[in-house]
């Protein structure tokens, strides 16, 4: 711990337990907080650990967890979309509009997909090819989406939904249908990150673009092809989020993007690319979840859910950027 | 990584500790409340001197045919269809009217200054309003009532000079009673209930609540509050809070109040997947449309809010007893037709009356 941020002199059980997160990154972390958070919550209620409230938790959150792989793929690549949150908004429009004009559902849930694909695929473009960086891309998406959501719409909710349409309201075992989602997309990504080609290949072009070049890596082209990836998560997300409940508000849901970034970076990703997995970022967007929960089963207000995000997100980048000093 | 980690405890713990120092907060504001009687007896208005708008010179056109025009914020949507159609329906009873409603496809005020304009200039009797903008409406407002044409504003009011009368769809407190009375016929009169709201900064949530409070402390006493919980106007963060507020209190919790048109569809859909229909009532301020699903399943029986096609009627009325000089300044109430005598509130504002509560009886006459 040679960090000017670290304390200079920590008795030894301490380092030892610091060095051993250090080794196992970020994930532990965020896996140590949700146990911290249960236990404490659970001692002044013991009803936030019942099966219905779990069910809340783990199922509430799983939209921006399943869109916080995405995300995660996209920043470790170097880049960042901030217009997801206005993305889901419109591919769940999308998929209520189809829903209620009486289209095959198959239809209704992979359209959001293929148009996501589609978006994602002009963004990366424009990234990679035209090399507009990422922030001002998605920034003027962002603009793009929202407004021609509420323009289309007129802010008129979707009502009368088939009940087939419902997805995210099916449950296998007791379970919700979007718990499964959440868990074995985050561990196939997880999987496919680690051991495909072209998951290495993220990884090196945000940890050194210039050497992913020299090494032979077709970077562009592997920009587009994150974000495409990222645009089919983000249309996941979004027919989890469409069928959630019997309406759809057709504007985009507040801080969405900020959540789901928030997510990937709490969860460990660098926000300076190259570092970080899928199972962070799933654990975090699940510890929001449950923060949110404790709140109200502990009488503290909602506002403290923004700060406490706030805090993380901070705390987090303090310790990868002393992290990056200590390993120049 | 060690900072990290201790930062992230200690929020962790500090959370737990805020928690237990902190009461629930009903989330109303601080302002004084006004609860009205429990057996529905009419507020005591304070005298407020009437601070309207006369028109200069108006020609008198008692009894005789009028020409008025009907500028609401926008036109093609279910809620002005709504209120034009109470005003259309008023002008057939009175039958000495020509009303028409013309106004732009859009909330914009730009536009809806401009239709005004149109109006004054074609030389209509009398305009009815809901203003997109309470200040920049007002100069084409006078300059109407300059040139002699009657104003009268409904649903959403401008500055008071600009116009004579203005029909205030529900007060405060009327919506308080309305809610509580609900909850305590469904929930029953020592019921625990909670409340979804928007934030607890916003006025005319934090309004609502503080005269629910006030209320219910008067009239039904033994009920109890549980807390109040913040959703913004968020539907998928509204559910989860509704979901949160079931699983912690479990049979404890009787009802749900939701505060607005978001949070009341989604506490129902909470309730409604946690499975406890019949067993939680869910009584909130909602359109009919988001919530038919809901009460067709007999989940919700009670969604408050008012009446827009009374409301149209009622504006109307009140625009004829103005031309024919029987609604002059000063005057404590107005004759409006099946709706009976309408009392003066707030200096010019004439009140519509109780809130209405739209059930499985009649939800589906509405379509907005």
């Amino acid at each position: 711990m040679t960090s000017p941020l670290a304390t200079p002199r920590l008795t030894a059980p301490v380092r030892r337990l610091a060095t051993t997160l250090e080794a196992n990154g970020q994930e532990l972390v965020v896996f140590a907080v949700i146990v911290v958070l249960f236990a404490v919550v659970a001692m002044i209620n013991p009803r936030f650990l019942s099966d219905t409230n779990l069910t809340t938790i783990f199922s509430g959150n799983a939209y921006v967890a399943v869109a916080a792989i995405g995300m995660t793929l996209v920043i470790i690549s170097g880049n960042i979309d901030v217009s997801v949150g206005s993305l889901i908004g419109v591919l769940a429009t999308i998929s209520g509009t189809l829903a209620v004009n009486g289209y095959p559902i198959i239809i209704c849930w992979l359209a959001p997909l293929v148009v996501g694909i589609a978006i994602n695929a002009f963004v990366g473009v424009l990234v990679a090819y035209v090399r507009i960086p990422s922030i001002v891309v998605t920034l003027g998406m962002l603009s793009v989406l929202k407004g021609g959501l509420i323009s289309a719409t007129a802010g008129a909710w979707i009502n009368d939904l088939p009940p087939d349409f419902m997805l995210a309201q099916f449950r296998l075992f007791g379970i919700p249908s979007p718990i499964y989602f959440m868990v074995a997309l985050t561990i196939l990504a997880a999987l496919w990150m680690r051991h495909s080609g072209f998951g290495r290949t993220i990884y090196a072009i945000g940890g050194n673009p210039d050497a992913a070049r020299v090494a032979g890596i077709r970077i562009e082209r592997s920009i587009v092809g994150v974000f495409m990836i990222h645009g089919f998560f983000a249309g996941i997300a979004a027919v989890l989020f469409a069928t959630q409940l019997q309406v759809i508000q057709s504007t985009v849901p507040p801080n969405l993007e900020l959540t789901v970034i928030t997510a990937s970076v709490v969860g460990g990703v660098s926000i300076l690319g190259g570092t970080g997995t899928v199972i962070g970022s799933t654990l975090a967007a699940i510890l929001f979840a449950a923060i949110g929960s404790a709140l109200i089963f502990t009488n503290v207000s909602a506002y403290w859910l923004r700060a406490v995000q706030g805090l993380l997100i901070l705390a987090t980048v303090l310790a990868d950027m002393a992290r990056r000093r200590r390993l120049r | 990584m060690y900072k990290t980690m201790i930062l992230a405890l200690g929020l962790a713990v500090g959370s737990g500790g805020v928690a237990m120092a902190q009461s629930a907060w009903t989330g109303g504001d601080e302002l004084p409340t006004n609860p009205l009687a429990c057996d529905g007896a009419a507020g005591a208005a304070a005298a407020v001197p009437y601070d309207g708008g006369q028109p200069t010179g108006a020609p008198d056109m008692k009894g005789q045919k009028i020409t008025v025009v009907d500028v609401p914020k926008l036109i093609g949507i279910g809620y002005f269809n709504a209120t034009s159609k109470g005003i259309a329906d008023a002008a057939a009873e009175l039958g000495s009217v020509d009303a028409k409603t013309d106004g732009p496809t859009k909330a914009n005020i730009d536009e809806q200054i401009t239709f005004l304009d149109n109006s004054i200039t074609s030389g209509v009797n009398g305009i009815l309003f809901a203003a997109n903008d309470p200040v920049a409406i007002a100069p084409v407002l006078k300059k109407a009532l300059s040139k002699g044409i009657h104003v009268v504003g409904y649903d959403a009011n401008s500055t008071p000079d600009a116009r004579e009368w203005f029909v205030n769809q529900a007060e405060f407190n009327g919506i308080a009673k309305s809610m509580v009375d609900n909850m305590a016929k469904e929930a029953g009169e020592e019921a625990s209930f909670a409340i979804v709201t928007s934030t607890f900064t916003t006025p005319n949530q934090a309004r609502w609540i503080a005269e629910m409070a006030a209320y219910q402390a008067k009239c039904h006493p033994k009920m109890k509050w549980l807390e109040t919980v913040e959703a913004q106007e968020d539907n998928v963060l509204s559910f989860n809070q509704a979901s949160t507020l079931i699983n912690k209190y479990g049979d404890e919790l009787k009802g749900i109040f939701g505060m607005t048109s978001v949070a009341t569809p989604a506490s129902a859909e909470a309730v409604t997947q946690g499975g406890k229909c019949g067993q939680i009532a869910v009584v909130g301020l909602a359109t009919p449309n988001a919530m038919k699903p809901y009460v067709a399943k007999d989940c919700v029986k009670s969604v408050v809010l008012w009446n827009p096609v009374d409301l149209g009627y009622a504006a109307m009325y009140v625009l004829r007893a103005a031309v024919d000089g029987d609604l002059k300044p000063g005057a404590t109430s107005v004759k409006a037709g099946k709706l009976g005598d309408l009392q003066v509130i707030n200096g010019s504002e004439i009140l519509l009356g109780q809130p209405f509560t739209f059930t499985k009886d009649n939800i589906n006459d509405f379509d907005f």
